[in-house]
């Protein structure tokens, strides 16, 4: 993995039934979520984080150590979002590499909804 | 100005939430976000592994913070929200997680707030689980 290397944008959507299920798993009863579409951000930032660990293919091992997100505006659950990951940041350190991966989620108007950094310490092979 | 259930001042708490992690609700966590990572699900593969058992998604615990976040400033959290954390500690299943925080500096812009906040989850042994802090615009 090096500095500035780019991930192909991954596409995907929240329907209604991954929503129900993230609010019962996470205990969240906020009446904001209650019949009016509106999902979470940090499930959509979960289906962005999928959707990058399954491209980067994170080794045994892989500890995910920081996190930060930006939320931009709402996601409903007819939206269809495209997550773009880059590689900003590799550092090697003895025998562990700290990798910096900057996300940016995009709804189908091209708005952005969601940016991130995501720091992971990977063991080197 | 926001109306919220707590004292918009520099120095108060934001409501605190309580949650315990059960493996039930990690298995569910992990069809909700496809994340299907054995160290989280497979309890045989997590027992070899250093940490011993499961673990529960560290993004799991960034969903308490954004809970009480979104109980404390609504939908500006999720149209202004900021959150920037550090993973301190593993939780396993049969922790409880307090998660907390405070108003660390309220800066008045154009038109609008911007409430600067220290987030923190500890468990039942008061040890830290995630530390960060947290922003939100609010009119």
């Amino acid at each position: 993995m090096k500095d500035g290397q780019e991930f192909p944008p991954a596409a995907f959507q929240v329907d209604a039934r991954t929503v129900a299920d993230y609010l019962k798993a996470v205990g969240e009863d906020n009446g904001l979520y209650e019949n009016t579409g509106l999902v979470p951000p940090m499930a959509v930032a979960a289906l962005s984080l999928k959707a990058l660990i399954s491209a980067i293919s994170m080794p045994p091992g892989t500890i995910h150590v920081s996190q930060e997100f930006e939320f931009t505006d709402t996601v409903k659950t007819e939206d269809t979002l495209t997550s773009h990951a880059r590689v900003s940041r590799v550092q090697a350190r003895g025998k562990l590499h700290l990798i910096t991966v900057e996300t940016r989620v995009l709804n189908q108007e091209s708005k952005p909804v969601l940016t991130g950094k995501t720091g992971f310490i990977l063991p080197t092979p | 100005m926001m109306s919220t259930s707590f004292e918009l001042k520099e120095g108060s708490p934001l409501p605190k939430i309580t949650k315990n992690i059960t493996q039930d609700n990690i298995n569910l966590y992990a069809k909700a976000s496809g994340d299907f990572n054995p160290i989280h699900v497979d309890a045989d593969y997590a027992r070899k592994t250093p940490l011993g058992g499961t673990v529960a998604h560290g993004m799991i615990i960034l969903a308490y913070i954004s809970q009480m976040l979104t109980g404390a400033f609504g939908q500006r959290w999720l149209t202004s929200g900021k959150l920037n954390v550090r993973f301190r500690a593993p939780a396993r299943p049969g922790d409880v997680i307090t998660v907390s925080g405070s108003i660390r500096r309220i800066e008045r812009g154009d038109g609008h707030q911007t409430i600067d906040c220290e987030v923190l989850c500890r468990n039942q042994n008061d040890e830290p689980v995630i530390t960060g802090e947290a922003k939100v615009k609010v009119k």
